[in-house]
């Protein structure tokens, strides 16, 4: 039995049909990212969890307990706002010991409490103040230890660092993620952020217009997407989808790209008795940029690289890395080639593929071509 | 000579630019200054003057003022003042809270609601002071009513008690201004975060304490306008009394504006009525200052 079951939920305002089924299951520990463009369901989902909006369909099992139907402030769970939404007439010490109030907590046990939060947030030369004295990053783990105070089972985390300038939410960033491992507490977190979900999360939950996409490990999305959505969706730059036909060449299918001047052959490596049926089928290719490198950085030992030569039609340096763009079935494609490569548009130089990491995708149904039983199981068959 | 004369030209138009806005708006300033502040400073120097019937400007220093503390009809109208004042400023806020709570409930006919609240707002004092009379009159209105309808022991003549006839002066205005104080509040709790609100749920508040403890501590703005507001209205209040009862029955129902209006046009005492009047332009003073200072102050910090 799962700690947090989330057993195909659906959610209606009226005619609008905003969640349509999903079904989420997670272990205690457990760092759940609900992540997903904005519209999605994934804020909704998560009020429904906090029982601040309520279930049209389907049941929702917090360690073995079907909590549709109970009180939010029943549900032993705490949440952490968007908005931070501190109680501004109360001061920090007020807003995190609230909720012990309101349970008839006696006031010495309060007061330890709220000592004991304010320390591992390391906010106790705060809590005198009124919240409108705080900056955003402190209002921030005021917020936090207003959840935390409670010990509560399941945390929530509806878009926490939203509000914060780039550089104070990739520390806070850093810090939920401490602070997850030193207390080993359940959370469910929702983010539209790719980069967040990939840090914080031991699950990802991938969704689009209240549909669960995929659910799995943050590795497990990012290299092997269900669906077309999932693979533009998670990596920053993102995944390059290029147009290829599948052909049978001495018996085994390849993938072959038009370039600028020619045809590109790549052989298929994943998912090949998938493919053999795809054979003088038009497909679509998912290669990730640090896949497409150049012959010496490339991964010879664990990877299948297929090099080629090919034009260069733009050079973008970001310091870390050099990403050389060339064009391949009439799109641009990223390529993550060492820095400080001598390379400048309109030359030509070799590319190396790495075909072992390349994906393929149906262009009508947009979903994965995948064998029947790979090594690695779909993260959807996995949780069921 | 001839690079001179387009920059003696620029010269002279901008010279114009600068002194137009204050040429136009100097006829309307000049118009202020005389017919308010001009006025303002007559009536207190007549404050201190021997006028009666007529203006007469012989300085006679404090003797009005001292005769108008001691007036008994002063006295009444000072007590009555701080009843209705008090009574008006209190049941207006009370009363336009729980409305404006009962009307941030979600509920269907909020529009309309609040429209038929807000009515009464858009009367004249003396409309409302005429029908509430009427109203409130034992021989025409409620108590009339009542004993047509068979309760012959039904009895409300507060009206026409003279301890009693303040009370009925706050409730008509209490009714009239009711419903803007409950505009307010409506303002402000709308402008509360909902995220909060879910919060203090998922902490276990219940509804009433979430408006105890949260929503109302945070409303302390819109109840120091409200206060403002009323409290001024409260002693500009005249053409309410004048229509309803006239300060009577007696005396009961004077307060300092129509103290002021009986001895400066009835009964031939302009020195005490101006010193009236520059009291309680002292009082609203007092009031209203501090509170522009601290609005008008506020964008800046």
């Amino acid at each position: 039995m799962s700690f947090l079951h989330i057993n195909n939920v659906h959610k209606r305002f009226g005619e609008t049909h905003v969640l349509k089924g999903i079904d989420i299951a997670i272990e205690q520990g457990d760092f759940l990212v609900l992540v997903g463009p904005s519209g999605c369901g994934k804020s909704t989902l998560l009020n429904m969890i906090a029982g601040l909006d309520s279930i049209s369909e389907g049941e929702l099992l917090l360690d073995g307990r079907c909590i549709n139907d109970v009180h939010p402030s029943r549900r032993d769970i705490a949440m952490v706002f968007q908005s931070y939404a501190l109680y501004p007439s109360m001061t920090v010490a007020g807003n995190i010991g609230f909720g012990l109030e309101m349970r008839k907590v006696p006031r010495k046990q309060r007061r330890e409490a709220v000592d004991r939060v304010a320390k591992l947030l390391q906010i106790e030369n705060l809590l005198d103040r009124k919240p409108g004295q705080l900056s955003g990053g402190q209002r921030q783990r005021v917020a936090m230890g207003r959840a935390l105070v409670r010990d509560p089972q399941l945390f929530l985390f509806d878009e926490p660092l939203s509000n914060l300038d780039a550089k104070l939410r990739v520390d806070m960033r850093t810090e939920i993620k401490q602070l997850h491992q030193r207390l080993g507490t359940t959370i469910v977190y929702v983010t539209h952020d790719q980069i967040e979900a990939m840090t914080l999360a031991s699950r990802i939950a991938v969704m689009r217009g209240g549909e669960l996409q995929q659910l799995g490990t943050p590795q497990a999305v990012y290299d092997d997407p269900n669906n077309l959505f999932v693979a533009g969706f998670m990596g920053s730059p993102s995944m390059n989808l290029i147009k290829a036909r599948i052909v049978e060449q001495g018996g085994l299918p390849v993938a072959q790209v038009a370039t600028d001047d020619s045809t590109l052959t790549l052989p298929v490596v994943r998912d090949r008795d998938a493919l053999r049926d795809w054979c003088d089928r038009d497909v679509i290719l998912g290669l990730r940029p640090e896949a497409i490198t150049d012959p010496a950085s490339a991964n010879h030992g664990e990877g299948n690289i297929h090099e080629a030569e090919l034009p260069v039609a733009l050079v973008e340096p970001t310091g870390a890395d050099l990403y050389v763009v060339t064009t391949l079935g009439g799109t641009h494609v990223n390529a993550r080639m060492r820095p400080g490569t001598p390379l400048r548009s309109g030359e030509r130089t070799r590319f190396a593929f790495d075909v072992s990491r390349m994906v393929v995708f149906d262009p009508d149904s947009e979903q994965r071509i995948r064998d029947e039983r790979t090594a690695e199981t779909t993260p959807l068959e996995e949780t069921a | 000579m001839s690079n001179a004369s387009p920059e003696r030209d620029g010269g002279a138009r901008e010279r114009l630019q600068r002194w137009l806005p204050k040429l136009v708006l100097s006829p309307s300033c000049v118009l202020v200054l005389f017919f308010v502040y001009g006025f303002i400073a007559w009536t207190s120097y007549i404050s201190f003057s021997d006028s009666g019937m007529m203006p007469d400007y012989t300085w006679v220093g404090l003797h009005q003022w001292s005769r108008l503390w001691t007036s008994w009809t002063w006295g009444i109208a000072l007590h009555n003042i701080w009843v209705f004042g008090l009574l008006y400023i209190v049941s207006c806020i009370v009363l336009g809270l729980i409305l404006a709570i009962l009307l941030d409930q979600r509920i269907r006919a909020e529009g309309v609601l609040r429209t038929i609240y807000l009515y009464p707002m858009a009367l004249s004092f003396i409309v409302t002071g005429t029908a509430w009379q009427w109203f409130l009159n034992p021989g025409l209105g409620l108590e009339k009513t009542m004993h047509d309808l068979g309760w012959q022991s039904f009895s409300f003549n507060w009206l026409i008690d003279s301890n009693m006839a303040i009370y009925t002066v706050v409730i008509a205005a209490v009714w009239q201004a009711t419903g803007f104080v409950m505009a307010m509040f409506l303002a402000g709790l709308r402008g509360i975060d909902g995220e909060m609100i879910k919060a203090a749920q998922i902490d276990g508040a219940p509804a009433w304490k979430i408006y105890a403890r949260i929503i109302i501590p945070q409303l302390r703005p819109v109840f120091l306008s409200a206060v403002v507001v009323l409290a001024h209205l409260a002693i500009k209040s005249f053409d309410l009394i004048v229509a309803m009862t006239g300060g009577g029955p007696g005396n009961a129902t004077a307060v300092p504006a129509t103290f002021m209006y009986s001895y400066a046009f009835s009964r031939n005492e302009m020195g005490i009525a101006a010193a009236s009047a520059v009291f309680m332009l002292a009082v609203i003073a007092a009031l209203i200052i501090p509170y522009l200072y601290s609005e008008l102050r506020e964008p800046r910090s």
